[in-house]
């Protein structure tokens, strides 16, 4: 099949998602005051002077990021399961894997939405300073995020039907996120303080990326056969 | 599952003779020069270590051949792995945690091995837990084997990053007994109880597999039955 159809059918399924996800208000606004709830939270617990939100900025950004995502992902395929909208997207006569890659997009361009509102918003909220270090913060929240939301999203798919899917969903996800989040606060911590390794790190995320996207197109092919 | 009960018995009686011989070994050796009667924990722990590594890879085979030849025996395989898996893993945290305590002077380090050891625990759970959610059996069998080979590429993953990580920022936390050579009187015990955690998983396995296939069997008949009531 030429490449520019399967271009055009992965970003019709991501677009469908993301206009419904528009038209519905719902999960954009959630996800963004779930958020700024968890940094409230982190704020509370931590109560930081300037110095050691300098220092844990890395590791809020992150944490706060995984849980946010978590609400994203859980509807991912909600509509498709309510109205057995999966079955009508299966119909396609594409390979799976371009599915795969139309509701990643949606998801990525969703989680992304909120994480470029998350980062100045955070910043301002902690009152730390590294305005000049913006773009490249930005730059390996992305990077990490393409892993994230493609582990996510496999994820998804495989507890939709599951009981209290949520729940399973966030069990499954966070240890296996667990390189990504080192890989993540270790090229933040080196952004930010230039006596620290970041090069490595970096590779790392790209390596964490990479095999996921890789494997999941495969490994939602697996879950979605007839 | 006909030759699993045709081996089931023998199987058993070996591995009890096993343990004891492994156990009986274990208790008369020489306590070690530097770790006193403490070195006696490693002999369960080892073994059992390398058994729950075993079994992770023993539920990855069987899930990839079970999405390759979709045949239910493949499945059963793999959700009794995981059980013995799960109880081996288990062991392995447990009885680390009881040597570091007087060892390490804690009971727990984050490095890269005992890192992943703990995320295997969490997939073997998760593993039983998305097995339990899912009402569909067939769906049931793809999800689990699915994120058992996802599992599998995450684990060396998690322990590279790990080692890494404590590498970077400071020198490994403890490269004290594990590194030196085993040599002497600590070979036979070990050697023993490894024959003995081999012979146990083997059979743990087979007793898990025919309770497992039973289960499902029954669980078959009765949905007949209440089928047939319905009508």
């Amino acid at each position: 099949m030429p490449l520019l159809i399967l271009l055009r059918a992965t970003y019709r399924v991501a677009w469908k998602d993301v206009v419904g996800d528009w038209r519905r208000r719902a999960t954009l606004s959630s996800m963004l005051f779930f958020a700024i709830a968890v940094l409230v939270v982190f704020q509370v617990a931590f109560d930081p002077d300037r110095q050691e939100a300098t220092r844990l900025l890395p590791g809020l950004l992150w944490a706060t990021v995984l849980f946010t995502s978590l609400m994203g992902l859980g509807r991912v395929f909600q509509a498709e399961e309510e109205d057995g909208g999966l079955e009508g997207l299966l119909l396609a006569s594409v390979p799976r894997g371009v599915l795969f890659f139309g509701k990643w997009l949606g998801n990525l361009l969703l989680t992304v939405l909120v994480e470029l509102l998350l980062l100045p918003l955070t910043l301002v909220l902690f009152n730390v300073d590294v305005w000049g270090q913006l773009p490249a913060l930005i730059g390996v929240l992305l990077l990490g995020t393409l892993g994230l939301t493609g582990l996510g999203v496999l994820l998804a798919a495989m507890t939709q039907t599951a009981r209290s899917r949520e729940t399973l969903l966030a069990l499954l996800l966070l240890p296996l996120t667990a390189p990504l989040l080192i890989a993540g606060v270790q090229a933040m911590a080196g952004l930010l303080d230039p006596s620290l390794e970041l090069g490595s790190w970096m590779r790392l995320l790209v390596i964490f990326d990479v095999v996921y996207l890789a494997l999941a197109p495969w490994a939602f092919g697996w879950l979605v056969a007839e | 599952m006909r030759f699993l009960t045709k081996i089931q018995l023998p199987l058993v009686v070996l591995t009890i003779l096993a343990l004891g011989v492994g156990l009986w070994l274990v208790l008369t050796a020489p306590a070690d020069y530097q770790q006193g009667n403490a070195v006696r924990i490693l002999y369960v722990h080892v073994p059992s270590a390398k058994m729950a590594l075993l079994s992770y890879f023993f539920v990855t085979l069987v899930s990839a051949l079970y999405l390759w030849r979709r045949q239910e025996t493949y499945d059963i395989l793999a959700e009794a792995g995981v059980a013995v898996g799960a109880a081996f893993t288990f062991v392995t945290l447990a009885s680390g945690s009881i040597w570091g305590k007087p060892m390490w002077g804690a009971w727990w380090a984050w490095d890269a091995r005992l890192t992943s050891v703990l995320v295997m625990l969490i997939l073997f759970m998760g593993l039983m837990a998305l097995r339990n959610a899912l009402d569909d059996r067939i769906k049931a069998a793809r999800a689990t084997a699915v994120l058992a080979i996802i599992g599998a590429v995450d684990l060396p993953i998690i322990h590279y990053s790990v080692v890494w990580w404590r590498t970077l920022h400071q020198p490994p936390s403890f490269a004290g007994p594990a590194k030196q050579a085993i040599t002497g009187e600590l070979l036979p015990p070990l050697l023993a109880m490894s024959v003995a955690f081999v012979l146990l998983g083997a059979a743990l396995l087979v007793l898990k597999s025919r309770e497992v296939a039973a289960r499902r069997q029954w669980e078959a008949v009765e949905t007949e039955r209440l089928e047939q009531i319905h009508e």
